[in-house]
Formats: structure tokens, C-alpha cells, sequence
């Protein structure tokens, strides 16, 4: 697979740019020949992700790449706001642990979901990355 | 005071409005059926048109009433084409057709230039107001529609239907956010209370992505649902969607759970001692 597929950029405003990016996020996995199972568990990680966008930050923005490299097939999604940040990132990675009296499962939950997991957070810059890889 | 739009409204108002008249019917309403009252609502706009532009002096800060006869006549008729989801274009085109023709009548006059300069700068004036006017109307009102639209989808889509005596389902479709999470707790609480149910079946087959927000909603559903003596059974969750939700550490540890419809209504009904078996077969209760 030499050829790429487009990065998608999408904002993260509303309810409603949620569905918009998780379905956004499932085409292309489901464009990469990723199985079900699959494009669920990226489909709910973005889905997860943007919700916290939306509740904790008011706004951001959402990129879906295609990050396939030789015969590997990955999809990486970036989830980004210029919210408050994080305060306690150890601590919001625990299950249980939530400061809007929520599950508290979305972020542990989102990193046990999917192959890579990256996070920085600082007052005005929370950046997330999460990846889906498959091997062929 | 405009004497050169004096002039227009007391010597050619009527050539003007059925020249425009005839181009709305043939450019505009083409698309779409003529409403009967459409060319009076019209000929209203027009007259009120001519008569501010001819009464009014050339304001450099005109803003439109939205309360001035000229404001109500537009705003009706943008009213009505926005309900008959005409494009906002057309509405818009509609006022600078009468402005292209206004515009060539006050040429057509023997005027002295100083006149018509200000004569046009007042008409264009006026048009932008009008335009930005009617398009901002016609926004407005596509948006309650919609936010209408939304409402009654939102009525719709939370239906708990009756199965069996004692028995009742909910089948959730679509996007479970807050609001609707509410709504559906709220009229299945009613409905458990009024069929006095032993068992609601929650089916899940039409929910795209359980996550934790999702989740959270249903667990306090399921909850309030059970303080009124129901049980519950939960069906149409995907093998991807199981999957998926013990991976986010999510635990629906006792409610009972199962993977069909059918299973699930099964379930249901041996809760309540009953079964679905063929006519002919015999009864053994």
C-alpha cells in the first residue's frame, strides 16, 4: 500500500460533530480492511475522546489519518483543544477516578481500546494521540 | 423627499410592477406552484418599496424596521417561501430583479445627473438593507424549523411499547445524548408505573457506539427502571459492541443480557411465566 488516503480535519463544536467524527473515523478504518471489531474500537475511542473535547474544553479539532506503512495498516486519529488541560494526568488515566461525575472509565477505558496512546495536556494545549495497527 | 421616486410611483408604478411581476412568474415561481395571494403579497412589498424610497431621504444609516410596513410585508413574504423551502436565492433574487427594474425606470427619466447619482446611491442603499434583511429572515426561520423538526424526532424516537401483559420494550434507536437519555428514563418510568411491568426489555440494536457516556446513561435508566420493580433485559448488543465495552472497563455486572431480540423476549416472557408455543400444541399449564 504505497498510496495514502487524505487526512480528514474535522472540528469538534457540537453533539453533533461527535457522530460526524466517529463515522468519519470508522469509514477509513473500514477503507483500510480493518475488521469490525476494529472500527468499533476506534469508532468509540473517538467517540470518547471528543465528548471530553466537548465537555471539558468547549471546542477543538479532530484529524484522521491514514499512517499505513509498508504492509502495516494504521489509522491515526489526533484529538486536540485549547481547553484547561488536564490538572492530574496520572490520576485521570485510573479507572474510577472523574472530576464531572462520570464513569470515570473514558480515558483508561479509550488507552486499554487501542494499540497506541499518547497524551499531553498543559493549560490551554491537551493533545491526544491514538492509533490502530494491524500487521499484515 | 425623492422627487425622482415620486415621479416613478405617481407615473410608472403599474408598467414597473407587472414587468416584475411577469419575470418572478416565469424566472422564479417556474420550480415551484404559484400560492395563490403570492402576486397581492407581492404588489404590498413593491408599493411599500416605492413609497419608502420615495418618501425617505437618502439615509446614509437606513436600517430596516423590522416593525415598518416595508419590514412586515418582507418578512411575510420570506415567511412564506421559506416555508415552501424556496432557495434563499430566489427570495433574494426576487428584491434585485425590482431593484434591476427600478434602477432602469430612474434612468429612463429626464433627469440631471446630480439626480440620479443620489437617486441610485439611495436605491442601492436600500436594496442591501433589504437583501441582508431577507436573508437574515430566511435563516431564522429555516432554523426553527429544523429545531421544530428535531423536537417532534425526539417524540418520536422514544417510543415503550406494550408486549405482553406486564411486559414492555423500549427499543432505543440513534444517538443517546443527555436530553434524550432524559426522555426516555422519564417516559419509561411512566410507562412501568402504568402497566405495572415486571420486565422491560431495552434493545440496543439501534445505538451506533456504546461508550462510556452512553453507558452511564443507561446504567442510571436501568436503575431508576428496577426501584420500580421491574427487571430488566438488555438485547442487541453487537459481538464488537461487547467487545468494546469490557475493554472500557464498562460492567453491566446484573442486569441480564441477550444477544437477540428474539432471546431477549423469551427471557422475558418466562419471567413472567409465560412461552410462545404452536396452536395445536398441548397446554401444559
Amino acid at each position: 500500500m504505497s498510496e495514502h488516503f487524505a487526512t480528514e480535519r474535522l472540528p469538534i463544536r457540537s453533539m453533533l460533530d461527535i457522530v460526524t467524527a466517529r463515522h468519519a473515523a470508522r469509514e477509513l478504518c473500514e477503507r483500510l480492511g480493518f475488521g469490525k471489531a476494529d472500527q468499533t474500537r476506534i469508532a468509540t475511542a473517538v467517540s470518547e475522546l471528543a465528548r471530553n473535547v466537548i465537555q471539558y474544553a468547549g471546542e477543538g479539532q479532530c484529524s484522521i489519518a491514514d499512517d499505513s506503512q509498508g504492509t502495516h495498516r494504521c489509522i491515526r486519529v489526533c484529538i486536540e483543544d485549547h481547553g484547561p488541560g488536564i490538572p492530574d494526568l496520572e490520576q485521570a488515566l485510573c479507572d474510577g477516578y472523574s472530576t464531572s461525575g462520570g464513569l470515570g472509565a473514558g480515558l483508561p477505558g479509550t488507552r486499554r481500546l487501542v494499540d497506541e496512546f499518547e497524551i499531553q495536556s498543559a493549560p490551554g494545549a491537551t493533545r491526544i494521540t491514538i492509533a490502530l495497527i494491524k500487521r499484515g | 423627499m425623492n422627487t425622482a421616486f415620486q415621479r416613478l410611483q405617481r407615473e410608472h408604478r403599474a408598467e414597473i410592477l407587472t414587468d416584475w411581476l411577469q419575470h418572478l412568474a416565469a424566472a422564479v415561481d417556474r420550480h415551484s406552484p404559484h400560492p395563490p395571494g403570492l402576486d397581492a403579497q407581492r404588489e404590498s412589498l413593491f408599493d411599500a418599496v416605492l413609497t419608502t424610497l420615495a418618501e425617505r431621504p437618502n439615509a446614509h444609516d437606513f436600517m430596516l424596521d423590522p416593525d415598518s410596513e416595508l419590514g412586515r410585508y418582507l418578512n411575510r413574504l420570506v415567511t412564506e417561501q421559506a416555508r415552501q423551502l424556496a432557495s434563499p436565492s430566489e427570495t433574494v433574487g426576487s428584491l434585485l430583479a425590482l431593484k434591476q427594474r427600478l434602477a432602469r425606470a430612474l434612468l429612463a427619466l429626464d433627469l440631471s445627473s446630480d439626480a440620479v447619482v443620489e437617486s441610485l446611491l439611495w436605491l442601492d442603499r436600500l436594496f442591501d438593507a433589504l437583501s441582508l434583511f431577507a436573508f437574515k429572515a430566511f435563516v431564522d426561520i429555516r432554523e426553527r424549523l429544523i429545531t421544530e423538526q428535531s423536537l417532534s424526532l425526539l417524540e418520536l424516537s422514544t417510543p415503550v411499547l406494550k408486549l405482553w401483559h406486564q411486559v414492555l420494550l423500549l427499543p432505543l434507536v440513534g444517538v443517546i445524548d443527555t436530553l434524550r437519555a432524559r426522555q426516555v428514563t422519564e417516559r419509561l418510568l411512566e410507562a412501568i408505573a402504568e402497566h405495572e411491568a415486571r420486565v422491560t426489555i431495552l434493545d440496543l440494536t439501534g445505538v451506533p457506539v456504546l461508550d462510556t457516556s452512553v453507558a452511564q446513561h443507561l446504567m442510571k435508566t436501568i436503575d431508576a427502571a428496577r426501584l420500580l420493580g421491574t427487571r430488566i433485559v438488555m438485547t442487541g448488543i453487537s459481538p464488537e459492541g461487547a467487545q468494546t465495552l469490557t475493554k472500557l472497563g464498562i460492567r453491566f455486572a446484573d442486569v441480564v443480557s441477550r444477544a437477540t431480540l428474539r432471546a431477549g423476549i423469551a427471557e422475558a416472557l418466562l419471567i413472567v411465566e409465560r412461552r410462545i408455543a404452536p396452536l395445536n400444541s398441548e397446554r401444559q399449564l
